[in-house]
């Protein structure tokens, strides 16, 4: 047994939740230290590529992947803590791929109004795997409203947070999510 | 086919429409059975979205990282993303549980229950509730993620639609608090389920999301058994 | 002592007051649905079961009375009944079973099992012994002086045992849960967005869940208590306003420490919230004992 030797006082920082593992590697990393920097990356790296295969490609996702964490080496020094790394890391995620769609110059109109999203995605009878029909759905939904539902109902975004994100008005947003919702509905495997 | 109302259906399910609004959509639903329904659909929809797994890389991605970062890859490292995928596999329903002895157990009726395995003294927290009855058990342990997922998925869905072709008997407020409690719960899902991607050996975490969803099922369970049997 | 039994249904229709008594016998339970109202039950020392109320000319409530079971039930003539307060006295060996929808019920002075189910209603027993299962969907449960094995529900409000023993079983989902001046060697406390706080002994080969998505635990420990102590949280804190032995981390952000023998198994587990430990007596006791004051002062 080792007693902290602690009067009436809050049991040491280093054994509570609130010291979270990554601020701590994060710091570490920020000042060089690599081997820090890569356990925040084995941390985090599963999140990181899911967001990125939703919200781009497959075939982009190994590099843009490998590119925020770069990003995030290069802008540790921004990390103050106050939220936890992992959002901190989110976020920048959602910038790097954002920027790299710019960069993959589409061209074609992201947000489609009216029905038109609604008609790209022909009904399938369900398959045995719901979950693979489900996420094949959404791979097929226009990019603007692809983008809202994953980070929406995917990731947990509110709508101020990804209309500020995505450069979009509020209730363009909610139109959007509203779009996917209902298009995905027909893919929910019953 | 839509109504004015059909498009606003989502700000509903996320509590976005002002009082006036709520007030007027909930007095349409209590009559519009498509509504109804494709309000059920779209909770599905938002419920499947959140159990949603990440998949991690095919292949190591760190050696081209350090690389370009300057760092210093010494040894050869080998990581052994097969094991790490097999703990990801498991992060959903069935991760350290099983290695545990909890089995995650589907039971008819929709019933969802964590009972611990003879011999597990010291898991947390012991929600063990006894079925009554005779229920027929799909011991999810053979092949986790696909029926654990499948089977809570179709469960929520089974109570969600008796609940949705009960609600114009059921009072407004009621049905508000039912869906907001449900919302609630829906959020801590979330929240679970975010951070055990990011670890998803942590027993706690796993066993909090499974607790969590239990809820969700306890409450559905308790919100059907409200509507009245015709 | 005479038992009476009255079998076969005897229907009383009430106008537009109701105020009979039905002798009954051990062994019978009484049985109340109200659609809506109230249920206020009280106990008597008399071995008879008498029922009050005030009802319009199309509502009734409808008293009758088999072997095993005294029922009250209100009715309308069409549809469900307007709100209907009934008060009944009973005598405190009979086990109580009230239900409604919009109704709250009040208890008071029961020594039998009691279950009560309601949706939108307040429940607050005082009494119970045996079986105890109060159950609101958007009301808040309260229960105090109970005994036996005890299960406290709500959804969408608070939930309160205080001076009582037994086994307890508490939950909700939007509220917090209390369990004050309770003596129970099984506890199982679980809320979704809300505190819990647990203020009674700890006691040896007991077993203490508590748990709780969004919100504190604060968990009261005297001097001399053996536990063994689980504590888990992904992003919350833990504090103890004595010094706490670590005897292991575990994997992930949760750590184990035990306090004297360990006997007790102890387990703290709040996703986002403040994991806490205080001395009876000592000064977050003090506050939180001045809060509640407050709190019930203002009500």
């Amino acid at each position: 047994m080792n007693e902290l030797g602690l009067e009436a006082a809050t049991l040491e920082h280093a054994q509570t939740g609130r010291t979270d593992p990554d601020a701590v590697d994060a710091t570490l990393a920020a000042s060089g230290d690599a081997s820090a920097f890569e356990r925040l990356y084995r941390n985090h790296v599963t999140r990181v590529y899911g967001l990125v295969r939703r919200m781009l490609s497959d075939d982009d996702a190994d590099e843009v992947a490998q590119d925020i964490f770069v990003r995030a080496w290069q802008k540790l020094g921004t990390f103050r803590g106050e939220a936890a790394f992992g959002t901190w890391l989110h976020r920048l995620a959602v910038n790097v791929i954002l920027a790299r769609r710019e960069t993959l110059g589409t061209r074609r109109k992201r947000y489609l109004e009216g029905d038109a999203v609604l008609e790209m995605i022909p009904a399938r009878r369900p398959g045995p795997e719901m979950a693979m029909d489900f996420e094949t759905a959404m791979a097929r939904l226009p990019e603007g409203a692809r983008e809202v539902f994953v980070l929406h109902d995917v990731e947990g975004y509110r709508h101020e947070e990804i209309a500020e994100m995505l450069g979009l008005a509020t209730g363009t947003s909610k139109s959007q999510l509203h779009r996917a919702r209902m298009a995905l509905r027909q893919h929910l495997g019953r | 086919m839509s109504d004015q109302w059909t498009n606003r259906l989502s700000e509903y399910l996320d509590g976005e429409l002002t009082d006036g609004e709520r007030i007027a959509l909930e007095a349409h639903l209590q009559s519009c059975g498509e509504c109804s329904s494709v309000l059920t659909d779209l909770r599905q929809v938002v419920a499947r979205a959140r159990m949603l797994e990440h998949e991690a890389p095919h292949h190591d991605l760190w050696p081209g990282i350090a690389q370009r970062i300057g760092a210093t890859v010494g040894e050869t490292r080998t990581v052994d993303l097969g094991s790490r995928r097999a703990a990801r596999r498991w992060s959903f329903s069935l991760p350290q549980l099983a290695a545990a002895g909890i089995a995650l157990m589907t039971l008819s009726g929709g019933a969802v229950w964590l009972l611990h395995s003879p011999g597990q003294q010291n898991l947390a927290p012991p929600s063990a509730i006894v079925p009554s009855g005779n229920p027929r058990a799909i011991n999810a342990a053979v092949n986790p993620r696909g029926n654990a997922t499948q089977s809570y998925a179709a469960a929520v869905a089974d109570l969600e639609r008796v609940l949705a072709s009960g609600r114009g008997q059921l009072d407004t407020t009621t049905i508000r608090v039912i869906e907001q409690n449900l919302a609630a719960i829906d959020r801590a899902i979330a929240q679970a389920q975010r951070a055990l991607d990011a670890d998803p050996a942590n027993l706690y975490l796993n066993t909090h999301l499974a607790e969590t969803m239990r809820r969700k099922l306890d409450l559905l369970r308790q919100a059907a058994a409200l509507v009245p049997v015709t | 002592m005479l038992l009476a039994l009255v079998t076969g249904a005897l229907a009383l229709v009430a106008t537009q007051q109701t105020d009979t008594s039905v002798t009954v016998g051990r062994g019978q339970r009484l049985e109340v649905n109200a659609y809506g109202g109230g249920i206020t039950v009280s106990a008597w020392n008399r071995n008879a079961v008498r029922v009050e109320a005030n009802t319009s000319g199309a509502d009734r409530v409808e008293i009758s009375s088999t072997a095993t079971t005294v029922s009250v039930r209100t009715q309308g003539r069409h549809g469900p009944p307007s709100e209907i307060e009934l008060k009944i006295s009973a005598p405190p060996w009979m086990a109580l079973s009230l239900a409604g929808v919009h109704t709250n019920v009040k208890v008071q002075g029961c020594q039998a099992p009691v279950s009560v189910e309601t949706v939108e209603g307040e429940v607050d027993v005082g009494g119970g012994n045996g079986l105890v299962s109060l159950r609101s969907v958007q009301g808040s449960v309260s229960l105090q002086g109970a005994k036996g094995r005890i299960s406290v529900n709500s959804v969408n409000e608070d939930v309160e045992v205080t001076k009582s023993t037994g086994d307890i079983m508490a939950e909700t989902v939007n509220g917090e849960i209390t369990l004050d001046l309770v003596d129970a060697t099984t506890v199982d406390a679980s809320t979704v967005n809300g505190d819990i706080s647990y203020n009674g002994p700890v006691r040896n080969g007991g077993r203490y869940s508590f748990s709780t998505h969004n919100g504190d635990i604060t968990l009261t420990v005297a001097d001399g208590t053996n536990a063994s102590v689980a504590v888990s949280t992904y992003n919350g804190e833990f504090e103890s306003e004595f010094p706490v032995p670590l005897s292991g981390m575990r994997k992930g952000k949760g750590f184990n420490f035990t306090l004297g023998t360990g006997s007790a198994q102890v387990t703290l587990e709040s996703f986002q919230g403040t994991i806490q430990l205080i001395r009876p007596g000592g000064e977050k006791d003090r506050e939180r004992q001045r809060e509640r004051h407050h709190r019930d002062e203002d009500h």
